[in-house]
């Protein structure tokens, strides 16, 4: 099979995928009954009046990426470079989760304004966990060591093989790929680390239940790094055998290594909607506060972006909505990434 | 296991840490050689200046409540290192039993108070 076959069904298969996520989505204002949205506590007639309006801005909202989505596959299909649809998967299945992100938080902001008074009166007494959330509490080391040493033995794979006759073979076409993955796990850890820093300040009241929910969130999203990472590796090790396999026998070695991940797929997926029902149902049995933060009234954050290094947060929450950080190691890193992940692009065979 | 803080209290938030954390290990629900968040956790976590929780803990380095090891984060130090005098170690008792006495409370009322407190941190510390 051709491999921008492969695209087409990826693609497909990420669509099939959207579905369920979009209904999520779209049903997430009313989660916790007609009293809510979101998080934000409402009067009775909130949806009557100014909350349909609310409602149906965030749901507009989320058809963004498919507004996106839509005319840039329509373009990629026309010129023919299929392959590019992989990227597009790349580029949408980041996007969704920040646009998601920024509308939640925006239609909750507008929803404060009219919301019931309750709403905006933040609780006194915060807890705050103290048990240390560095990288290393949350590894496993014999994950760690069995990524690192495969990578490294497909890497000295590559490395013979690119040997062996290197004026027949195109340095890109053996390196530039395991690249570009490699590059990808940085990434993914560089996700992880942005995972540990979300801020957990819960309210005394209910602390323990508050701490569960957002512990096991967090938790949550640390495995779901780390299968993307074990799935990056599998794919760093695939690529000798696939270079090495003689032309006659690559139609029957792609088949397999791509049945292979679409079942897996979907029994990733399965996994994924249940462990959401069962967080869902941990993040309801709470009920949402309004914490102070100490920051908001200060004009340190009044642009959209700040420089604040004794700040430790990437983004602030100032007097007129969120600022990003610049001062902070992470958005340090976050340019440098995307800076390197331009150049390794630009590393990537042609063909 | 929670430091709490109290937006309504008049105390400064380096305090309030400071005072948190201090009666969690008199209570022994932080132990010798446990780990502590680092400064930049908590710090992000209460929405504040680093410094403000780099205050804190060196309050309590200071105190010889915590060893501070850079790299590798900070711990609750063991009691027998504390190093201050008699007179230090009473101070603060000394201006809470003032304050005690200034608020009207009889002596024996002040008495049973301190029994209760001194009961409850010896039960929990040990």
């Amino acid at each position: 099979m051709h491999s921008d076959k492969y695209a087409i069904i990826i693609y497909i298969f990420f669509w099939a995928a959207r579905i369920n996520g979009c209904i999520r989505r779209g049903l997430q204002p009313l989660r916790r009954g007609r009293d809510w949205f979101f998080d934000v506590p409402v009067q009775s007639d909130f949806y009557a009046v100014g909350g349909r309006k609310l409602l149906r801005a965030y749901w507009i909202r989320m058809l963004i990426p498919f507004g996106i989505d839509i005319p840039i596959a329509a373009a990629i299909f026309l010129s023919g470079r299929l392959l590019y649809l992989n990227f597009l998967v790349l580029f949408l299945s980041a996007f969704i989760h920040i646009n998601h992100s920024f509308s939640v938080n925006l239609a909750e902001r507008q929803a404060r304004s009219i919301a019931a008074p309750q709403a905006e009166k933040p609780v006194a007494r915060i807890a705050l966990s103290l048990k240390p959330r560095r990288l290393r509490d949350y590894t496993n080391s014999k994950l760690e060591w069995t990524l690192a040493l495969s990578s490294a033995f497909a890497l000295a794979l590559l490395t013979r093989y690119y040997l062996a006759t290197p004026e027949h073979h195109d340095v890109r076409l053996v390196f530039g790929v395991p690249i570009f993955l490699l590059y990808l796990q940085v990434g993914i850890l560089f996700v992880k680390r942005l995972v540990l820093a979300w801020r957990t300040p819960v309210p005394q009241s209910q602390a323990a239940e508050h701490m569960e929910a957002r512990e096991e969130t967090r938790k949550y999203y640390v495995r779901v790094c780390d299968w993307h990472r074990v799935g990056i590796a599998a794919a760093i090790l695939f690529w000798p055998i696939r270079l090495s396999t003689s032309a006659g026998g690559l139609d029957r070695l792609l088949s397999t290594w791509f049945g292979i991940w679409i079942a897996i797929s979907i029994v990733s997926f399965v996994w994924i909607e249940i462990r959401r029902q069962q967080l869902l149902t941990l993040a309801l049995r709470v009920r949402p506060v309004k914490l102070q933060d100490f920051l908001e009234r200060s004009e340190i954050a009044r642009w959209p972006v700040c420089y604040q290094p004794s700040v430790p947060m990437l983004v602030i929450k100032g007097p007129h909505g969120y600022s990003l950080n610049l001062g902070n190691g992470l958005a340090h890193f976050g340019a440098a990434y995307l800076l390197g992940l331009a150049a390794v692009i630009a590393f990537l065979p042609r063909h | 296991m929670f430091l709490t803080i109290d937006t309504a209290d008049a105390r400064p938030i380096y305090q309030q840490v400071v005072d948190g954390i201090k009666e969690l290990i008199a209570r022994g629900k932080l132990a010798e050689g446990a780990p502590l968040p680092p400064v930049r956790q908590l710090a992000a976590d209460l929405g504040v200046n680093l410094n403000t929780v780099a205050t804190a803990y060196r309050e309590l380095q200071k105190d010889g409540l915590i060893l501070i090891r850079h790299g590798s984060g900070s711990v609750v130090a063991s009691r027998t290192i504390t190093e201050r005098s008699r007179d230090e170690l009473l101070r603060p008792l000394r201006t809470a039993l003032t304050e005690l006495v200034l608020s009207g409370l009889s002596p024996n009322k002040i008495q049973s108070i301190v029994m209760r407190e001194l009961r409850l941190a010896g039960k929990e510390g040990k």
